[in-house]
């Protein structure tokens, strides 16, 4: 255990707290005040309070504040995360969010106070059928990951209602696909079966003929990939998978690349999740909420989760209970609404014309980063990308024994979030740590300029400087983390919490 | 467009640098025939909005709506009118370090985030007395089902030679965390059983000992229930562990936790709840956040995300994500859940929110409630033609009564939203409301609600309508 520190600003909530202090105050009881276990009957209550912390409100609003200047953020720093598309999140979203109407808005309200609230779900459904050429959305899925399991329990209820559930066991995923794809299979009951790309990155058409069959219920596709690269043969795999019967299943975390470019419905997907806290702007907060909406072409309609949002011959709109094939619920009430609310604001103010320029800006971004650092790392596909680009440590590691990880520390010293590194893993890299880089859309030429100078400062530093860069961050309020003893050792609460 | 930066002189500067005239060709890899045209009407959506625009139609869109501050509000059931603290909404929103910040795999430019998902761990800690908790989940109701999962996977791994593939759903479950887990369960292969409620609104004891044999491998119950009633957690426990399975206590109104005894307290092996109630707006249900706590052993079969605290390379006390071995971006299918973005902003509101109450106001939050829910549940009992449901047992914030059905309109037009018709989810009769009281329902709303609904009763008494 480490010493507390000494600046109060520094400490954790638990160790400024002082008996007495406290912020919210509440109105005097204006009812008779019970005795607690006469009112409770007797039922056993908690042995001590818990041990919360008692905080003055300046010095709570301090220590949020000191926190809060730790973190790298969208609004703070460029944030070249790739595959996490981190745009800037319009002030707006939040400022309409946090109206009494959102904010104070409850599930089981008569659905006639609710009308505004089902419309914009509505409306945010067409939107998204839009944007994939499929015929019909969920907007239940709580996240991407969340998106993926009710998809494939879709496919699953599907298969049993057509009697091969037995029979298609096995789902296909690329070998660089996210994690979330074959932990979803393996959790809706399916064996994930992995394909190995071809050399260029691209799905081996070969190996996938080898490995689909009557025992394969679907695949799951990222396109473009994750390695940053657009998959030119969609059309052909739809085609497979269905020439077998199975579903295709695209994973649209990359969805900032294409919206507006193409619907993947043309390529003959059956499902696909959106993640709108990527391409569609809700705020990621430090890890969520997200939400990861489902659409599905007609086929797969009946087993979307219930409630569905309707609308009447009179105009109005209402909750659908009543159907008989769904799934059923993935999580309670309507999904992350408030989330939903976000997307919609912005999905709004782009319309047409903004989301095709979205995706277009984004790809631009990518590939001229590429370019600008081809010649300083190794770049694992150098070929047009999507909106993000895989660059490898190749040269670092074999001339200066430098790797991602104290190439991607470095950055922090130069005030820019590191890229996503290690993923695709080494397996998928030659062997090398992966630094995916997706600039997004709304940096400007000179915010990706400085990206690529500083990029272009660490390259020459791993040469004439490796240990600057192996000793990497020098800047920050702590130095390199001991990652490996959280795990090894874990400490996972403040032991001032316990008795 | 809209919070694009670059101009065209930028766009033409990008593209020489890549050597391609248009954005069209870095395209190539979309066959033409189906990519959308330029100024093609294939992807029917609305032309962009300004600020303007924008905030008009969401205002006209509000305006079909009316929410908890136009009633004097009953409704509740996992979802609570809370106050919410100004200092919530406005470090939690407004300051962006926290909210465009992404999950904190890079600690060193995360310490901000990591170490409030370390305090909250050590919030959960506090309230539920477990020594493990997580980063939190997506709800109440996906937190039971991955707890549900959890419980399953310890049961089986410890007896092997068994076939223990039974989940027990006991007494009054919120249908919407009942339904998800049936989801899950349905998907995974394991057989769910359900245990009814007895007359007292508690778990049908006989029927959940009739229930156990070695197939059961996890036993779920909410309490307080989805009817408000606390349900006698130890003997459920008890009658669980006796049967050598395990025992889940999901709980839809965390503020229970002031008073009620502890699930750790208690025995349960796995602790969920619903968070939306500290400190999350509601939002038509979403987003809140799911908690997630354990004992220490079962850390490595939780789910979700984890911090632990660690040092720097200076010996300086710091946070890292931490057991990413049970995690699907390592473990792939072998993962302990799929999880990946969670909840991360409602959980530090809930933090902030609980350090706003602190210990002595989350103890007055509590006691507060439970006098009003005392008051509300002695006034509705007086009422003629108003039968309390469970009035013998012991309730938090919640209570069930039985009226004439078909006066939730009548109520609403003099501006009370009652409490939720329990026949409109299959969780009762008609004429059963389920009332839920917290520090924002007033004397002079219970009155209110009570003298109406007895003018309604005495009024159709009179009017012999039926």
């Amino acid at each position: 255990m480490t010493k507390i520190p000494e600046n109060p600003a520094e400490r954790l909530m638990f160790e400024i707290s002082k008996p007495g202090r406290r912020c919210v105050t509440f109105p005097a009881l204006d009812v008779p005040e019970v005795d607690v276990d006469v009112a409770l009957k007797g039922v056993k209550l908690r042995s001590e309070p818990a041990r919360l912390p008692e905080i003055g409100e300046l010095d709570l609003v301090r220590h949020f504040k000191n926190l809060a200047d730790k973190n790298y953020s969208v609004d703070k720093n460029f944030y070249p995360l790739g595959s996490c598309t981190m745009k800037y999140n319009p002030k707006i979203n939040v400022t309409l969010l946090a109206q009494p109407g959102y904010t104070k808005a409850h599930p089981y309200l008569p659905e006639a106070d609710v009308q505004g609230h089902l419309e914009l779900m509505y409306n945010l459904e067409h939107y998204l059928c839009e944007v994939s050429g499929l015929d019909e959305v969920t907007l239940q899925p709580a996240a991407g990951a969340h998106g993926e399991l009710t998809g494939v329990m879709c496919i699953k209820a599907y298969f049993e209602d057509k009697g091969e559930a037995d029979q298609r066991t096995e789902i296909l995923i690329p070998s660089a696909a996210h994690g979330t794809n074959p932990a979803t299979a393996a959790m809706a009951g399916f064996k994930a079966v992995t394909l190995k790309e071809a050399a260029n990155g691209n799905i081996d058409i070969e190996e996938l003929k080898k490995k689909v069959g009557p025992q394969t219920a679907g695949m799951m596709i990222t396109n473009p990939s994750t390695l940053g690269i657009l998959e030119p043969k969609m059309r052909e795999i739809a085609e497979i998978l269905h020439g077998v019967g199975a579903q295709l299943y695209m994973d649209g975390a990359n969805m900032n690349a294409i919206s507006g470019i193409v619907q993947p419905g043309d390529y003959g997907i059956d499902v696909m999740h959106f993640n709108l806290h990527k391409t569609f702007s809700v705020p990621h907060g430090g890890g969520g909420p997200g939400a990861g909406p489902i659409a599905v072409r007609k086929h797969l309609a009946p087993y979307l989760p219930t409630p569905r949002v309707k609308k009447n011959d009179d105009g109005s709109f209402s909750f659908d209970y009543n159907r008989p094939k769904t799934v059923g619920k993935v999580r309670s009430f309507f999904g992350n609404f408030g989330a939903l609310v976000m997307a919609y604001i912005y999905m709004t103010q782009l319309g047409r014309e903004g989301v095709r320029r979205m995706s277009q800006n984004a790809v631009l971004g990518a590939n001229y980063i590429r370019v600008m650092l081809r010649d300083y790392y190794h770049v694992h596909h150098d070929r047009t990308n999507a909106h993000e680009v895989v660059f490898t440590d190749l040269k670092q590691d074999k001339e200066n024994g430098v790797h991602t990880l104290d190439i991607a520390k470095r950055l922090i010293d130069y005030g820019i979030h590191p890229m996503t590194v290690y993923f695709p893993l080494p397996q998928n890299t030659g062997g090398q740590g992966a630094m995916m880089v997706e600039p997004t859309e709304t940096e400007s030429k000179e915010s990706i300029d400085y990206f690529i100078d500083c990029m272009k400062k660490i390259a020459q530093e791993c040469k004439d400087n490796p240990e600057l860069v192996k000793t990497a961050p020098h800047t920050t309020p702590v130095s390199k983390v001991d990652e490996k003893t959280a795990s090894t050792n874990p400490q996972l609460y403040c032991a001032m919490c316990l008795g | 467009m809209p919070f694009i930066q670059n101009t065209d002189e930028d766009r033409k500067a990008m593209l020489d640098a890549i050597g391609v005239a248009s954005i069209d060709e870095l395209y190539s890899d979309i066959p033409a025939d189906i990519r959308v045209k330029e100024d093609g009407d294939k992807i029917r959506l609305n032309p962009s909005m300004g600020e303007l625009e924008v905030t008009r139609h969401i205002d006209a869109l509000l305006k079909k709506t009316r929410n908890a501050n136009d009633f004097a509000f009953f409704r509740g059931a996992g979802i609570y009118n809370h106050h919410v603290s100004t200092l919530t909404d406005h470090i939690a929103l407004y300051d962006g370090n926290f909210i465009t910040a992404y999950t904190p795999y890079q600690p060193e430019c995360s310490q901000g985030t990591l170490t409030t998902v370390f305090e909250f761990q050590s919030c959960t800690t506090a309230l539920t007395g477990f020594e493990v908790s997580n980063a939190g989940m997506y709800d109440g109701a996906s937190a039971l089902a991955e707890a549900v999962m959890m419980g399953y996977r310890l049961t089986a791994d410890k007896f092997r030679k068994e076939t223990r593939e039974t989940v027990v759903l006991a007494g009054a479950i919120h249908p919407e965390y009942a339904g998800t887990v049936k989801t899950y369960c349905e998907t995974t292969g394991l057989k769910l059983v359900t245990v009814g409620a007895g007359p007292d609104g508690r778990v049908d004891a006989d029927a959940l000992k009739q229930a156990m044999s070695r197939e059961v491998a996890v036993v779920a119950v909410q309490s307080p229930n989805f009817f408000g009633v606390i349900e006698d957690v130890e003997s459920l426990v008890a009658t669980t562990h006796e049967n050598e399975a395990n025992i889940v206590q999901v709980i839809a109104e965390p503020v229970s936790l002031s008073l009620l005894q502890t699930p750790a307290e208690a025995g349960v092996d796995i602790c969920v709840g619903e968070g939306q109630a500290i400190g999350n707006h509601m939002f038509m249900g979403g987003p809140a956040f799911g908690f997630f706590a354990s004992r220490k052993e079962n850390v490595r079969k939780m789910p979700g995300r984890i911090v632990s605290e660690t040092t720097d390379r200076d010996g300086r006390r710091a946070f890292a994500l931490a057991l990413a071995t049970r995690e699907q971006h390592i473990r792939r299918e072998k993962a302990t859940s799929n999880i990946c973005t969670n909840q991360a902003l409602c959980a530090l509101r809930a933090l902030i929110q609980l350090a706003a109450w602190g210990k002595g106001g989350f103890l007055e939050l509590g006691k507060q409630i439970i006098s009003k829910t005392q008051y509300a549940r002695q006034t509705f009992g007086a009422i003629m033609g108003v039968e309390l449901l469970y009035a013998e047992s012991p309730v938090f914030n919640e209570f069930v009564i039985r009226t004439k059905a078909g006066l939730d309109k009548a109520l609403q037009a003099q501006g009370i939203m009652g409490g939720i018709p329990l026949e409109d989810i299959c969780m009762g009769e008609p004429g059963d409301y389920l009332i839920a009281i917290t520090e924002l329902t007033t004397k002079a709303d219970i009155d209110s609600y009570a003298s109406a609904l007895a003018d309604l009763l005495q009024t159709s008494d009179h009017g012999g309508k039926e």
